[in-house]
């Protein structure tokens, strides 16, 4: 005999993770979901906004690490809570994983947490989180062809920092043809240049996540 | 590697419903993947079938349609299969388009008795 089911598989990450964006809207927290490859400049990212949002802006920080608590090491100086998520080998992180983790929180003194997600660029974006919306980091020492290669993230993210753009003169990257890509696999992704170690278009990407913050909390 | 997870949801999920429908035993889970949601069909069979084991669905056979991808133009209101990589409308090349299919991962139907 057959049984129709006709449901999401992923459901069961799907409905934790309204859960957690409900709880987060009602905190007014604004969560990232921060999805790049290894290497793209995730965490430098993150040192120099806790560094420039110091005393402005209450930051939060859950870590996705594969095996080790690095990442999460690196940003301890700026004195702001950090949940390390151990994923022991796993890919990405899901909701519940975050759900868990957002106990150890006091979220009435956060204003903005993010999500360091696993390095990789496929399985993370298969898993909503409950975030508000997903930064992807993207540097130009792994070629232009990303958001084609790899539209799912692409296509769901709210905005791509190209980072490490002072390199791209010693490599093959072609901004032109980088941009082209983005606007046919997401037309209203905002496109955010910038070497962060440098501090170019830092600026910009603060001016941007500013905007977002007022917006999150106007709605 | 999501592959697994999701191989480990759908095992817990066709238990659950072969529980509910008084199955014993299950040969055959029907499932449906959109084109863009990344899982390599033999790496999910095999996640599956590990997955299910010492489970009612220990050993049945997973059918896996691909649903192709779909698109909208938001600009004609056109529905269309993509070219390629890009999304751009291929009747009135407007970029203001949405996914109508392409991003499913369901489970159909589990046969058994």
């Amino acid at each position: 005999m057959e049984i129709k089911i006709m449901k999401n598989i992923l459901d069961r990450n799907q409905n934790k993770a309204e859960e957690v964006r409900t709880m987060l809207k009602a905190g007014k927290v604004m969560m990232v979901n921060i999805i790049s490859s290894p290497g793209a400049g995730k965490t430098t990212l993150l040192e120099r906004t806790c560094e420039a949002l110091a005393g402005k802006v209450r930051i939060g920080v859950i870590e996705g690490d594969v095996t080790t608590d690095r990442d999460a090491q690196r940003l301890k100086k700026y004195n702001i809570p950090i949940v390390a998520i151990n994923t022991e080998g796993g890919c990405h992180l899901d909701s519940h994983s975050i759900s868990k983790a957002l106990e150890h929180f006091d979220l009435e003194h956060i204003d903005l947490l993010f999500v360091e997600n696993v390095g990789n660029l496929i399985c993370p974006s298969q898993f909503d989180l409950g975030e508000t919306f997903k930064l992807a980091v993207v540097s130009t020492t792994e070629g232009d062809d990303k958001p084609a290669k790899y539209p799912m993230l692409f296509s769901e993210a709210r905005a791509v920092i190209l980072n490490k753009t002072d390199l791209m003169p010693y490599t093959n990257f072609s901004i032109e043809s980088f941009m082209a890509d983005m606007a046919a696999i997401n037309p209203r992704i905002t496109v955010i240049r910038a070497s962060v170690i440098k501090g170019e278009g830092m600026q910009t990407w603060l001016e941007w996540l500013g905007r977002q913050i007022d917006e999150f909390s106007a709605g | 590697m999501h592959e697994l997870r999701i191989a480990e949801d759908l095992a817990a999920m066709v238990a659950g419903y072969a529980a509910e429908a008084g199955l014993n035993k299950v040969v055959k889970v029907n499932v449906s993947f959109g084109e863009y949601i990344q899982i390599v069909p033999e790496l999910f069979e095999a996640a599956f079938s590990e997955a299910a084991r010492d489970t009612v669905a220990e050993g049945a056979e997973l059918d896996i349609e691909i649903i192709p991808a779909e698109m909208r133009c938001l600009g004609c209101g056109s529905a269309y299969i993509p070219a390629g990589d890009l999304c751009a409308c291929s009747f009135c090349g407007s970029e203001e388009i949405d996914l109508i299919h392409g991003k499913e991962l369901f489970v159909k139907s589990i046969e058994g008795g």
